[in-house]
């Protein structure tokens, strides 16, 4: 989990040094993101040739393939190349944008991802929508009930947590979907088909995020400025959520950033059990078949996602903390 | 012609793979009667596993031919018998050195594109195959005796072999060598992998989507099924939409809940929820090619004494672990070869009975006559060690009961779970002593592939399928009679004597046929088994 850079934004500072003062964190931030997508660049390259077995044998361990076959593989991806030549030659290529052909899908990487990306996003971004929605909802309406209320709640959030989304996808299925024909049990690109896998996925987020968004309402409730409020007349509702609350997202937020990060690898499992279409099926056989091009640039893209996630907790933490606008960069 | 469900996938296969339950029967169509057949209707199936491509030209994969066949015709047709029958061509002659088949096309073929099928497509399809481009990872083996075809006028096609191969018509009713329509040929192999065009009783007009599946549209103009088809005209059913769903509960709560008329391969829980209810009906068959077995390295280690093998094949009771483990759904093995496989020599059977008093009798013989303070066998102060590699999950249940009764054998089996490139490794190292896979293929040639010295993997030639590292002077010669005969009962004669031969060396422990299968809703009629145990699409219709 990336730190929350504290940023600059204009508006608060002198005019004149706004400018400046932001083009500093936004070249910082650039320059992160490119060192960790580098960084999980060259991690791939060493694990992937780190692994024992030869590509080109993994390549074809489900064929019968004559020798020339064989040598115009190696030939193909420069498999008999110095690991040194490899290396610099991959990361030109990455540089490029040139992810190179699948091994085994026999189609340039872009092409098969761009067809599974908007799968995974689509779950993806309901599942991010669904957690922050339904954590402020319940966390909001848990720090106001009572402590036997409370207790319930941190039971089932620990309860959720601890279940394994696939477990929870086949209870999900076999409830509402072989019992209940009311969502469709095969893969489908309607929104109804997003509807399962999204509170499969999102289940032990929501019970995450909420957790740590009530322990921090609660530790602010204790706060004295909580008692200036409410002296001044604040109705219990609006201390809740317009003070109380803001102080609680700074945690949240990051753990919310740090969940969103980690959501690719669940997707993978949920893909499977929902027979989705996505990167995450596609991840899943990659590696199996030592599909390095495809591998590669789902870990360059997961890393992407990583970046966008710390960023977007970044805004989140602006947004929610005044106090992190003041701070000079 | 040999198919690739190897360890990986042969494994895991072997214990995924359905179960036959009370209506299964023969490789012949086993749908359960009830009235006339009638024409109409989407079958919808939920198929366990894709291709990475569509073309069965590049992908070796089991789910690639069950999808291409509805598209591609061939050029002769194998029933499940092994017997060659007439199809795109309708004839054939066959030079007596075994060099030159030269075939007459049929006439009025047309491909769902509009152009001709001719002499020129064959030959379009057959240079494809071989092409280094296509990087073939099964068909060019399968014919790799190919030299050149010809195109002698519009109607006749002579082609060419390097050496003699009896396999070869067997190799051309493959759906891996399904002929596509030339045009689509001249375009980059990958877009073959997405789609294909062909002559068959079905088009695709959207293809092959990755991870979601493919839609098949009835060709009405089809009217050029195999000369052996019970059935030859178009399709009966509209369309099939296909859908891929890898997760086995999932496939099955597809089924039962109406979401999909049929599916392929569940799990043998799954099976065992659908008996008794008469709404659905499992269909299967044994694969045909070599069962599920364990893979002695004859080379070297303890192993490549031959009364330890004996001793291993008799001291453990394989079909007493097989109806525990699958629950007497799978029937032990009879041999190396699984009993709908074309040349399978029931003679061997005997041999593979349960025998410990003859295996302590043999070890002992073998010099494994001290015992250590576990109770295993050593010879010299050395413990009786084995080896088992494997890197399919799905095999552990049956893999500790190996190791149980080989433990009362006084033989340790170490069981090395082991990554899919580690495993690579050892196994091009001859680094183990027994491996386990299956291997479907449709004719007993699987044999050489099995236990030819020219298929021994090695760092060099890189995988392959002789783990048994078998290597014998006269089974060789026998190998080489076999790819020259020209009488088919005389090749199917020497391949039973290289399996008296296997057997007298116990070059393999063979286990249990995996079987194929397809679940169906009642209502789901003619379904029946291609040779490689595929599901037919083609034939299948849906009662009103």
């Amino acid at each position: 989990m990336a730190g929350v850079l504290k940023t600059a934004p204009a508006g608060n500072g002198a005019p004149a040094g706004a400018a400046a003062g932001i083009v500093r964190p936004v070249l910082l931030r650039a320059g992160g993101a490119a060192a960790v997508l580098w960084g999980a660049a060259t991690a791939t390259f060493v694990l992937l040739r780190a692994m024992p077995g030869g590509t080109a044998d993994v390549l074809l361990a489900r064929s019968t393939v004559s020798p020339e076959i064989r040598a115009r593989l190696i030939a193909d991806y420069r498999l008999d190349d110095g690991l040194g030549t490899q290396y610099l030659a991959y990361l030109g290529r990455l540089a490029r944008g040139d992810f190179g052909d699948s091994h085994v899908l026999r189609r340039p990487v872009t092409e098969v991802l761009a067809a599974q990306v908007p799968h995974t996003f689509a779950l993806l971004g309901t599942t991010i929508a669904v957690t922050i929605g339904a954590s402020l909802l319940l966390a909001v309406v848990s720090a106001r009930a009572g402590r036997l209320v409370r207790g319930a709640f941190a039971a089932v959030e620990a309860l959720l947590v601890a279940v394994p989304p696939f477990w929870l996808g086949l209870v999900l299925l076999t409830a509402f979907s072989f019992t209940l024909p009311l969502f469709p049990a095969v893969g489908s690109s309607a929104p109804s088909g997003l509807v399962l896998p999204t509170l499969a996925l999102a289940a032990g987020p929501v019970a995450l995020v909420t957790g740590v968004l009530r322990e921090g309402m609660l530790r602010a409730l204790e706060e004295p400025f909580v008692l200036t409020a409410r002296t001044r007349g604040i109705g219990e509702t609006a201390v809740h959520v317009r003070h109380v609350l803001r102080h609680a997202l700074l945690p949240a937020a990051g753990v919310l950033g740090w969940v969103g990060g980690t959501l690719l690898g669940g997707a993978v499992i949920i893909e499977i059990v929902f027979s989705r279409q996505g990167v995450g099926r596609l991840v899943l056989s990659s590696v199996q078949n030592k599909d390095l091009p495809v591998v590669v640039a789902v870990v360059l893209l997961s890393a992407l996602v990583f970046v966008l996630f710390s960023v977007l907790v970044d805004v989140l933490t602006w947004l929610a903390d005044p106090r992190t606008r003041q701070e000079a960069p | 012609m040999r198919t690739s469900r190897r360890w990986r996938t042969a494994a895991g296969a072997a214990a995924a793979l359905a179960l036959v339950t009370g209506c299964s029967g023969g490789p012949k169509e086993t749908g359960t009667g009830g009235g006339q057949p009638r024409d109409g209707g989407v079958l919808t199936l939920a198929l366990e596993k894709e291709p990475e491509c569509l073309d069965p030209h590049q992908t070796p994969t089991q789910s690639g031919r069950l999808l291409a066949r509805p598209i591609l015709d061939s050029l002769v047709h194998q029933d499940v018998q092994g017997g060659l029958h007439p199809w795109l061509a309708t004839a054939w002659t066959v030079a007596d050195d075994g060099l030159k088949y030269t075939f007459t096309l049929r006439d009025g073929v047309t491909f769902t594109d509009g152009t001709t099928f001719d002499a020129a497509a064959v030959v379009a399809n057959l240079d494809h195959v071989v092409d280094p481009e296509t990087k073939s990872l099964l068909a060019a083996s399968l014919i790799s005796a190919y030299a050149k075809a010809e195109a002698v006028d519009a109607r006749t096609v002579a082609v060419t072999l390097r050496e003699p191969d009896s396999g070869f018509l067997a190799a051309l009713a493959s759906p891996n060598l399904g002929i596509h329509s030339p045009a689509t040929l001249k375009g980059a192999p990958s877009d073959l992998c997405a789609k294909i065009v062909g002559s068959g009783p079905f088009r695709s007009e959207g293809g092959f989507v990755p991870q979601q599946g493919i839609t098949y549209t009835r060709n009405p103009a089809y009217a050029w099924a195999p000369e052996d088809a019970a059935y030859r005209g178009p399709a009966r059913l509209d369309g099939v939409e296909v859908r891929i769903v890898p997760d086995d509960p999932a496939r099955a709560g597809a089924l039962t809940s109406g979401q999909v008329d049929a599916v392929t391969a569940l799990p043998p829980t799954e099976v065992r929820a659908l008996k008794g209810d008469a709404a659905f009906q499992v269909h299967s068959v044994l694969y045909p090619g070599a069962n599920y077995s364990y893979w002695p390295n004859t080379a070297e280690g303890p192993l490549s004494d031959v009364r330890v093998r004996k001793a291993l094949r008799a001291g453990v009771d394989w079909d007493r672990i097989v109806q525990n483990v699958f629950f007497g759904v799978y029937s032990g093995a009879e041999g190396v070869l699984s009993k709908t496989t074309p040349g399978f020599d029931p003679s061997v059977g005997p041999s593979y009975a349960h025998d410990p008093a003859a295996a302590a009798r043999l070890l002992d013989e073998a010099g494994w006559t001290g015992r250590d303070a576990q109770g295993y066998r050593t010879k010299d102060g050395v413990r009786l060690k084995l080896r088992h590699l494997w890197s399919e999950p799905s095999v552990e249940t049956l893999a500790v009961q190996v190791q149980a009764a080989a433990k009362d054998l006084g033989i340790e089996l170490v069981e090395e779970n082991l990554d899919g490139g580690t495993f690579v490794e050892r196994l091009l190292a001859g680094d183990y002593e027994l491996i386990d896979t299956s291997f479907s293929a449709p004719g007993p040639d699987v044999l050489r592939v099995l236990f030819g010295a020219a298929n021994i993997p090695t760092p060099e030639r890189g995988i392959s399928n002789n783990m048994a590292r078998y290597d014998d002077a006269d089974v060789e010669a026998d190998f080489t009679l076999a790819l020259r005969a020209t009488d088919p009962a005389e090749r199917l004669e020497v391949y039973q004597r290289i399996q008296q031969r296997i057997t007298e060396d116990a070059a393999v422990l063979p286990i249990y046929s995996p079987q194929s299968s397809l679940a169906v809703r009642t209502g789901v009629q003619g379904v029946s088994f291609s040779i490689d145990g595929t599901p037919d699409l083609t034939a299948i219709w849906l009662e009103s």
